[in-house]
């Protein structure tokens, strides 16, 4: 047995054991023993998520076997890859065929699947999350089967985009893409009442917007990406730090060397202001002396996946963000109340504190989500203790008497 | 010009004042390194930083470019740690080529004790 330890370190455990099968076939054999013997297994991406979605003390299983672009369609803006790539690999390879993923969140180290059953996303006001690209693929369920999903299988579909890995363990991604294009991207110092001054007009007339807020010095910086020629002009009010094109896959995400524990919601947007003030506000007064990183200040537009934090609304995110290796719990917990006090959804992915009860009234889809993941699991093979408190599902008499001696 | 000054300093005296003064990021109290570079090629810098009661931490990196100056404030160093205000530590800067350095504080929360600049001491190797 060996530990396992995410990006950031703050998540280690050690598995029964760790599988990586080099097949679809070799994953619903796997899944299906695990049935039988009523074991869990989680699926793993490449370990961003910092929350406790993939911990288990039972099987773990990484996909990063299965590797490659199955199919693509250039002209239908469309591609299939298999689920162990990168978004950073498949970027590379989509630009190969003339293809790009609509949008990418700050780095682009995790896997796609990772990415999407997270509800990852990035900026933009008529960009959603990652997730919505997810247009179809195959899943292995519960009970080992293969299955296919697709626009006509629009439950099962809206359960896979945000899945967090207790739905099926996807296999294969059929992505709706753009053809390749190029951003220039632009970064501006200004200060707090400059860009809330002009927070809409930079939301509005900016394809990717967001800001940082630095703790330490009550800076900010303006992040801007457009279509070269289709920039809305200099920023009078702001310090142009930092001017570069390139191809979309390349110059959205960054290089992220520093390691970092993070806490992130998603609001209303027309809360989003006001929320960002707050928190500022207690982080100035309470948090200072041992928080120096920034907070990061984006939008996403709605879509309509049963658990993601942009369902059914305009969102704006709000983020905050501590080093590896100082305390953030003391930290997170002081700032998370803001957060939900202005109808906040946490970012699945990172650090948190809700369970169901929680959860719940703040995902109008919830319960539809659940159906379908009974549907799919009804052994729980994909839950654990931490999932079964997140997603309020208790463990059956079915699985009680599955489940080997001690588990 | 040659380049002048040393290859290590040390600054036994930092203290990053907690409070501040508005409007920041002006008037934000800070602890602030001045570095000089009168080489004709880029000073790479390695900042290690001690306490009074957990390890030092550190490098931190930073380059000075030729012939010119870098005003740095080490309260907004993150990588790889934030530092802590309102807390007791030195910091030792090495280069790999010979630099000047200066300390200055700045401490806006009273205007008895806004300023304090100082020279970095400067290591003989």
């Amino acid at each position: 047995m060996r530990e396992w330890v995410n990006w950031s370190g703050s998540l280690r455990f050690t598995p029964e054991r760790i599988e990586t099968p080099d097949s679809e076939q070799a994953l619903v054999a796997l899944v299906q023993r695990a049935a039988e013997q009523g074991r869990a297994v989680r699926v793993v991406g490449k370990g961003h998520s910092s929350s406790p979605l993939v911990q288990t003390d039972d099987i773990l299983v990484s996909l990063e076997k299965l590797q490659g672009m199955e199919s693509h369609d250039t002209a239908a803006h469309e591609a299939t890859i298999r689920a162990g790539m990168t978004l950073q690999d498949a970027g590379e390879a989509l630009l190969k065929v003339g293809l790009a993923v609509p949008n990418l969140g700050d780095v682009n180290v995790q896997q796609v699947v990772g990415a999407i059953s997270t509800g990852t996303h990035g900026t933009g006001r008529e960009l959603p999350c990652l997730s919505t690209m997810l247009v179809g693929g195959r899943m292995v369920t519960g009970t080992g089967e293969v299955v296919e999903f697709s626009e006509q299988t629009p439950d099962l579909l809206r359960a896979a985009r945000v899945s967090l890995g207790v739905v099926g363990i996807v296999t294969s991604l059929r992505l709706r893409l753009l053809p390749a294009y190029q951003l220039h991207r632009q970064e501006w110092c200004t200060d707090v009442r400059h860009c809330l001054d002009h927070l809409d007009e930079l939301i509005n007339r900016n394809r990717n917007f967001d800001f940082y807020w630095y703790p330490r010095s009550d800076e900010v910086k303006l992040r801007t990406l457009n279509p070269s020629g289709e920039e809305p002009g200099d920023l009078s009010y702001a310090t142009l730090v930092e001017d570069h094109t390139d191809w979309a896959s390349r110059i959205i995400s960054k290089v992220r060397e520093i390691k970092f524990d993070e806490m992130e919601y998603g609001v209303p947007e027309e809360a989003g202001a006001e929320c960002f003030l707050q928190v500022r506000r207690r982080m100035k007064d309470k948090y200072r002396q041992y928080v120096g990183w920034r907070l990061l200040y984006r939008t996403v537009a709605p879509d309509d996946a049963y658990l993601s934090m942009a369902y059914g609304r305009e969102t704006a995110t709000v983020s905050v963000h501590q080093n590896v290796g100082l305390p953030y719990g003391d930290f997170f917990r002081g700032i998370e109340p803001i957060l939900r006090d202005h109808e906040g959804r946490p970012h699945w992915g990172k650090k948190h504190t809700l369970r169901a009860e929680d959860l719940r009234p703040l995902y109008p889809r919830w319960e539809q989500f659940l159906q379908v993941r009974q549907r799919t699991d009804p052994q729980g093979v994909f839950l654990t203790p931490y999932l079964r408190e997140l997603l309020g599902v208790p463990i059956s008499e079915q699985a009680r008497a599955a489940a080997p001696a001690g588990r | 010009m040659r380049g002048i000054g040393r290859k290590v300093w040390a600054i036994p005296g930092g203290h990053i004042p907690m409070g501040s003064a508005e409007p920041e990021p002006e008037f934000t109290s800070r602890d602030e390194l001045c570095l000089l570079n009168t080489n004709e090629q880029l000073a790479h810098l390695e900042i290690t930083i001690y306490y009074s009661s957990t390890d030092p931490v550190g490098p931190y990196k930073l380059t000075v470019q030729p012939r010119r100056v870098r005003h740095v404030r080490l309260n907004d160093l993150i990588d790889p740690q934030a530092m802590p205000l309102d807390t007791p530590y030195a910091s030792v800067i090495e280069s790999d080529v010979p630099i000047v350095v200066q300390f200055y504080r700045l401490d806006s929360r009273r205007a008895e004790n806004a300023i304090l600049g100082t020279m970095a001491y400067p290591v003989d190797e």
